[in-house]
């Protein structure tokens, strides 16, 4: 187990050097952003110079691991504020947004997926499968304007934009929520769907499946206990993997619905060549997936006895 | 009741409320009347107006911060924390007054050494400021209330650099906070000007608040632009970030915003329908559309390359790409902004008329371009840069260009763009923007028009006798001098083609019809703009 924990270092490491030197040989100029359109190339220079921006790759990436390894992420070139601080402003947002999605996904997915197994290849089956492939082809934004359109601007019922803290009332946070969350849950509860399915139709073939039905216990309790905990393993897996389906959906989400989250963050300092800030968000959400990716590991052996590390 | 209000009654007598968590305070409606909801054109990433020059940061700024002078809707330079002035008869030595009750958000007075050091730092990064600071003797506080300028030859274009809107302006700061390095963004926010930054509420990419500071002392006469009285009607402004167009559109619509300042054109059909919502013209003033040319590398650094351009490009090509609405657009056979006193044609034949698609082959011929690929590099995450960069690919290919068109993100255009390395080395020949019509107005913040080599905006254009005529502008003593300046001025910029204009074009603005008081200008003025419950 400590092992396994400890493996996620080296994999950190290597998303940390590769994120930087990426950045560096990346096109793209923060001074010139900075300096906007009137200024002249010798401004351009000036404070590509005060920025530190001309000196030499491995300094720079030095410098940056050794303020990483003491905890601090930088300041950001745009802002002059600590990245820190300007991830911290935006997480909140995002992990409400997914949160939110990954509760409504799988508490519509697993049961469409489950029920779907159960009636396979009638036309319950059919419709769910057919909702899944939808759900799958129809990118997010698409699926934001729709519902967007529907229940606010026609409807009036939610809000079109927008985030309200948690602190400041649960409905409000929830309100602002809904929409996004399911537009970015479409394609993860087609996943999920499909999976469950899947692994469902496996499982439900198995002798111990037909032996608890030859006892006279009851569908829904086959269903859902004897069968759904043995096909858990795969659809654990992808709810793993559906996180970082989650991180690139928020940025499109968090864009369509104007949520000031850590999504938006990226593309901004991307498109500005906001150096740490990237660096900051990417080696974050690297923490993330792999974190993530270790609680599912853990998860397996509950899930499963005969899995160890 | 609405229903969204029937929801969020529903919802809070049900589960919500038994779990207490719905502790909104209700604001009132008179409240709410005294918040503004402003959709930006851009983020407000960085908040240091003269670091960072782009036109959402000084739009911020002028709420937070002063100026010593102002212009009107004449273009002209009115004073504003300034009470007067005085200039010796030789022109070399003038004395400003500061108004009395001028106070900084932090409580502080407003005093002539924070001017000065203000003014020092603006001027390290403006145009007319190094030319100032290039002619300064001294520049000194002589009380609190009073500064000297003294300089060694006439400046008269002096009141114009204080008060212009074109970026940087002068914006006045405690002077600690002046005192930072112009090439390095101040930290603290402390201004001068009728609301301030609540920074604690500073969301960079999302959101920026600003508040109405009590103690503000606005002058007396009535405001226009930025000048005369600077009265707030609003208690608070929540400037909301909105990247998606669609997304602002809805919500202006569904009255989650206030103000839009920069509607789509594609959307501005959707919004006329609104009966809740208004849309007119944003700023008079506009924008000119830019194609600019390397002149440091072949075929551009021939003019006969360049002239070939202007032989053959089509301005209502340009102008329906990047605009569509024949309403928004004019040809433009010129520099400088239609409608505004220095506006000149002069020179400007060779725009007008039929595209003559064979002389411009046969001048670009005598050039000596035989088919190398001519690097066009075009920005595609702006509308604007976009349109413009595929009617020129287009152009180019009818010509007989073999051309090589790099779409890339704005981000790697600002950077390609100060390459000046040649084309096949990470250079250009050739990519697109636009200017403000606020800019274009006379040469002072106007950069791009500069023609003076390797010191010259991006294209790196040498022309003595666009230069001289710049020279002469600044040195004209009336209106007369400066027009008979401009039109030679125009011409040799087109002779040159410091750089090939591609049409005038306006824009809209969009807000809730309970919204009043908003004008059209160069930027968004807040003063005088009230909100209806």
């Amino acid at each position: 187990m400590i092992r396994r924990i400890l493996a996620t270092i080296p994999v950190m490491v290597v998303v940390a050097l590769f994120v930087f030197s990426l950045l560096y040989i990346a096109p793209g100029d923060p001074a010139a952003v900075i300096a906007g359109d009137q200024a002249t190339p010798a401004d351009v220079e000036r404070i590509r110079q005060s920025l530190g921006l001309d000196r030499p790759f491995l300094i720079r990436f030095g410098e940056w691991l050794w303020h990483i390894l003491h905890g601090d992420l930088g300041t950001s070139i745009f802002t002059n504020l600590p990245v820190a601080a300007m991830i911290a402003q935006r997480v909140e947002p995002t992990l409400s947004l997914m949160a939110v999605t990954l509760v409504i996904a799988i508490c519509v997915a697993v049961p469409m997926g489950v029920v779907a197994a159960w009636q396979a290849d009638t036309l319950i089956d059919r419709a769910i499968m057919a909702f899944a492939v939808l759900g799958f082809s129809v990118p997010v934004f698409v699926v934001g304007y729709l519902l967007a359109y529907v229940f606010a601007l026609e409807l009036d019922w939610l809000p079109v934009q927008g985030y309200t803290q948690i602190s400041e009332g649960l409905w409000p946070w929830f309100e602002n929520l809904i929409l996004p969350a399911l537009a970015l849950g479409c394609v993860y509860i087609a996943l999920i769907a499909r999976i469950t399915r899947a692994s469902m139709l496996e499982v439900l073939q198995q002798d111990f499946i037909r032996t608890a039905r030859a006892k006279g216990v009851g569908q829904t309790r086959i269903l859902f206990v004897h069968a759904l905990k043995n096909a858990a393993v795969p659809i654990v897996t992808v709810i793993g993997i559906g996180v970082a389906l989650l991180i690139g959906g928020a940025v499109v989400t968090e864009t369509v619905f104007a949520i000031p989250g850590i999504g938006r963050l990226t593309v901004d300092a991307i498109l500005r060549r906001d150096y740490p800030v990237i660096q900051g968000v990417v080696l974050m959400f690297s923490f993330l997936y792999v974190l993530v990716n270790l609680l599912i590991d853990l998860l397996y052996t509950v899930l499963d006895p005969r899995i160890r590390y | 009741m609405n229903r969204r209000a029937f929801l969020k009654s529903v919802a809070g007598a049900g589960v919500l409320t038994a779990a207490g968590a719905l502790a909104t305070p209700a604001i009132s409606q008179r409240a709410a009347a005294r918040v503004l909801r402003f959709v930006p054109q851009a983020d407000l990433a960085n908040f240091d107006p003269i670091w960072n020059t782009q036109y959402v940061v000084r739009n911020g700024a002028a709420l937070v911060w002063d100026m010593l002078y102002g212009v009107d809707d004449k273009l002209q330079p009115r004073r504003q924390m300034v009470e007067s002035e005085q200039t010796s008869s030789d022109g070399l030595v003038w004395t400003f007054r500061l108004r009395g009750g001028l106070k900084f958000h932090d409580g502080e007075p407003v005093l002539a050494k924070d001017v000065v050091a203000s003014l020092a730092r603006w001027q390290a990064r403006d145009n007319m400021g190094l030319m100032t600071k290039e002619i300064e003797q001294e520049l000194v506080a002589v009380d609190d209330r009073t500064f000297r300028w003294v300089l060694k030859k006439p400046y008269p274009k002096l009141l114009v650099a204080l008060g212009k809107v074109g970026t940087p302006s002068c914006f006045i700061m405690p002077a600690r906070i002046a005192a930072t390095d112009p090439f390095k963004p101040i930290g603290d926010y402390i201004g001068s000007g009728p609301m301030r930054f609540v920074r604690n509420e500073w969301v960079p990419g999302a959101k920026a608040v600003f508040e109405r500071f009590a103690d503000y002392a606005p002058r007396q006469e009535p405001n226009s632009w930025l000048s005369g009285g600077k009265h707030m009607l609003l208690e608070r402004i929540e400037w909301i970030v909105m990247p998606d167009p669609a997304t602002a559109s809805a919500a202006i619509q569904n009255g989650e915003v206030d103000w839009w300042e920069t509607p789509i054109a594609d959307i501005v059909p959707v919004l006329k329908k609104n009966r809740n919502v208004m849309v007119d013209i944003a700023d008079p003033l506009g924008n000119i559309g830019s194609f600019r040319m390397n002149h440091l590398h072949p075929p551009f650094n021939d003019v006969r390359a360049r002239r070939a351009i202007l032989t053959a490009m089509s301005q209502e090509d340009y102008m329906r790409a990047v605009v569509g609405d024949d309403a928004l657009w004019k040809p433009l056979p010129g520099f400088f902004t239609p409608g505004t006193p220095l506006y000149s044609e002069d020179g400007g034949e060779i725009l007008k008329g039929p595209r003559r698609l064979d002389a411009a082959k046969r001048l670009l011929a005598d050039s000596g371009y035989s088919g190398q690929p001519v690097t066009c590099v075009v920005a595609q995450d702006l509308q604007i840069t976009k349109a413009q960069g595929e009617v020129t690919a287009d152009l180019l290919r009818k010509l007989g260009v073999n051309v090589d068109f790099a779409a890339v993100d704005w981000g790697t255009n600002a950077a390609r763009r100060a390459q000046k390395s040649p084309p096949g080395q990470g250079g250009w020949q050739m990519f697109h923007t636009w200017h403000a019509g606020a800019v274009c107005i006379d040469p002072s913040s106007y950069t791009a028009i500069r023609a003076n080599g390797d010191k010259a905006w991006f294209g790196w254009p040498t022309s003595a006798k666009v230069e001289s005529e710049i020279t002469a502008w600044y040195d004209a003593r009336n209106l007369d001098e400066e027009k008979a300046a401009i039109a030679r001025l125009n011409k040799a910029a087109i002779e040159d083609v410091v750089y090939a204009p591609t049409g005038f074009f306006l824009a809209y603005q969009a807000w809730r019809k309970n919204v009043d008081g908003i004008v059209k200008g160069p930027l968004p003025f807040f003063w005088g703009v009230s909100k209806a419950a």
